[in-house]
């Protein structure tokens, strides 16, 4: 039955992945790449939508399997990268970067923007790794998260100091961007994602069975012969650079990570190996509806993903948890 | 004389945010056999199963099996030997009885892995001899107390060990699934010869099933040897700061222990 559940999931997630480039503004009729293509609708697909719907994808595929790593590793069902100061590292990166005036683009690719993300998420998980692991006897589960969790909140109150002591226009683009949006004009800013993606889904995969023993408890997964502290360390840093390369691309996208796995649970039961498959598959198919709601909803205007993956995302999360509640 | 014991542990100390929890403590237990730590709440006893089994890391001293000092094998060679039965923390867990006892193959298994028909075996195998195999599909946090003692008992089977240790295992039991328990222990030492550790309180059940009882007290060795030299002693007292009186136990070689009042 869960791989009925699961081949379902994967022809869903297809269907939205082909489906969504030809939803939008202006309109690219499906008929017409056969029959008289137009090379404005041609470039309008290939350049500006096929990269985005894949960026989308990626994206939540890579939040969604690392939510559910975070969850396993910390046993708490609120743990998601999001919260653990990976993001708000990100955005400190990129705000600073915006407030010194600084504009460069590395080997004609890679923005400086996104490379001042990357380089506040990395420094954001270097801090928590440390501060984390000052304790003797190394990390346990609670001390990492809360080291995160107010990490995070740190942050945040840099952020907003330099936010607060910018121009007008300095403050919109850091709001900007740290509302998160899914932005892609050809597929160069698709490499990096998909690599990280690539590398957290084969992890993930591999580490399902140790995953499991995981949320068994501590000393379950040691009596079963997993290496906690060690494997926990190695992930926690995985996923925070995972998480990184991606929130440089795109910036925070809240709630996917956090959901996701949740309902992916609730789909395929809690074995990693189905789950990991199943938050690749929903987590995609979630943020191109999303992205694609964003940039049609208000076309020709659009409102950053972000803004709805959190406002759907928590409704429909609460709609499951009440939901389940009646059935007991 | 053969030289090599199968456990040996030696001068074992352990402090945890600079308390002492355990004092230079010293026994070795012999293939096969089935040792009860008992002592009063705070004494130890399950740090000391904890530090033998490197759950805990941070102690003194060297725990050997067969000779071999366990800090120098990995938790996964180490998982080969020892099962657990854990004391607390398995009440809610999302996995089904079938389910939670495959994941102890953990240890067997290299890289990506699949269940094997053998591994099903062996799990169909240790559900049989806990009795669960009735329970198998269930949830463990919808079995009662005693159903899912036996299941936990079940997924350490399944891990395929020749040793197995349990932490207080008929806590919060009653009496018939107390009985319970203890009987499936004791058979899974006599019938399979697997050397078991049991930490406990309670003292009855401490002397139905073990050879060797060792006594703790605040984290130091009160005695340690057979359980009828442990009887004669008069030990009882003496560990728990009450008297005991000893009732005549028809069919049994062990008498019943009762406590009837403070020491003063």
């Amino acid at each position: 039955m869960k791989w009925g559940r699961l081949a379902l999931l994967c022809a869903f997630s297809m269907a939205i992945l082909f489906a969504a480039p030809f939803i939008g503004v202006p309109r690219v009729p499906f008929s017409e790449l056969f029959v008289l293509p137009q090379a404005d609708d041609i470039s309008v697909l290939w350049d500006l939508r096929v990269p985005r719907v894949l960026l989308g994808w990626v994206t939540g595929a890579t939040l969604a399997i690392c939510g559910m790593v975070f969850q396993a590793l910390f046993r708490n069902s609120l743990a998601s990268p999001d919260l653990l100061g990976v993001s708000t590292g990100a955005s400190l990166g990129a705000v600073i970067y915006i407030r010194l005036g600084l504009s460069f683009t590395l080997f004609g690719v890679l923005s400086g923007l996104s490379l001042a993300a990357f380089l506040g998420a990395l420094l954001a998980t270097f801090a928590i790794y440390m501060a984390g692991s000052l304790p003797r006897g190394g990390m346990s589960e609670a001390t990492l998260l809360l080291t995160g969790v107010a990490m995070s909140f740190f942050f945040s109150s840099m952020n907003m100091i330099i936010q607060y002591s910018g121009g007008y226009i300095d403050t919109f683009r850091m709001m900007r961007w740290s509302m998160g949006g899914i932005r892609a004009v050809k597929f160069a800013p698709v490499y990096a994602p998909l690599a990280a993606l690539a590398v957290i889904f084969v992890t993930a995969i591999f580490t399902a069975p140790e995953l499991d023993l995981f949320v068994a408890g501590e000393d379950i997964a040691e009596s079963r012969g997993v290496s906690v502290s060690k494997l926990r360390r190695r992930l926690f840093v995985l996923v925070s650079i995972v998480v990184g390369v991606n929130v440089a691309v795109c910036g925070p996208i809240g709630f996917v990570g956090l959901m996701a796995p949740h309902i992916c649970r609730r789909l395929v039961g809690a074995d990693h190996r189905n789950l990991t498959i199943a938050s690749l598959l929903f987590g995609g198919a979630f943020l191109v509806v999303c992205d694609t709601g964003a940039r049609t909803l208000w076309a020709p205007g659009e409102v950053p993903a972000g803004i709805l993956t959190s406002c759907l995302g928590s409704l429909f999360f609460l709609w499951l948890l009440f939901r389940g509640r009646e059935r007991g | 004389m053969n030289g090599m014991r199968f456990f040996d542990i030696k001068s074992l100390s352990l402090s945890l945010g600079g308390a002492p929890i355990l004092r230079d403590v010293n026994f070795s237990l012999e293939k096969g056999k089935m040792l009860a730590i008992v002592g009063p709440n705070g004494a130890g006893k399950s740090s000391l199963l904890k530090c033998i089994g490197r759950l805990y890391k941070n102690f003194s001293g060297t725990v050997s099996l067969e000779g071999t000092p366990l800090s120098e094998l990995s938790m996964k060679k180490i998982a080969r030997r020892i099962a657990w039965v854990h004391q607390t923390g398995t009440d809610t867990l999302p996995f089904t009885v079938r389910e939670f006892a495959r994941m102890s193959r953990y240890p067997w298994h290299e890289g990506f892995a699949l269940s094997t028909k053998e591994d099903e075996k062996i799990i169909e195998n240790a559900l049989v001899t806990a009795g669960v195999v009735s329970l198998a599909e269930r949830q463990l946090n919808s079995l009662s107390g005693g159903e899912r003692q036996r299941a936990l008992v079940a997924s350490a089977l399944a891990q395929g060990t020749d040793i197995l240790f349990l932490d207080e295992p008929t806590n919060f039991l009653d009496y018939r699934h107390q009985v319970e328990t203890l009987e499936l222990i004791e058979r899974i030492n006599q019938e399979q010869g697997m050397t078991v550790i049991i930490v406990t309180h309670d003292i009855n059940l401490a002397l139905h099933g073990a050879d060797e009882i060792l006594a703790l007290k605040n984290g130091e060795v009160l005695w340690s040897g057979g359980r009828s030299a442990f009887l004669e002693k008069k030990m009882l007292s003496q560990i728990f700061d009450t008297s005991f009186e000893e009732f005549e136990n028809p069919g049994q070689e062990i008498p019943y222990l009762a406590p009837t009042g403070f020491v003063r």
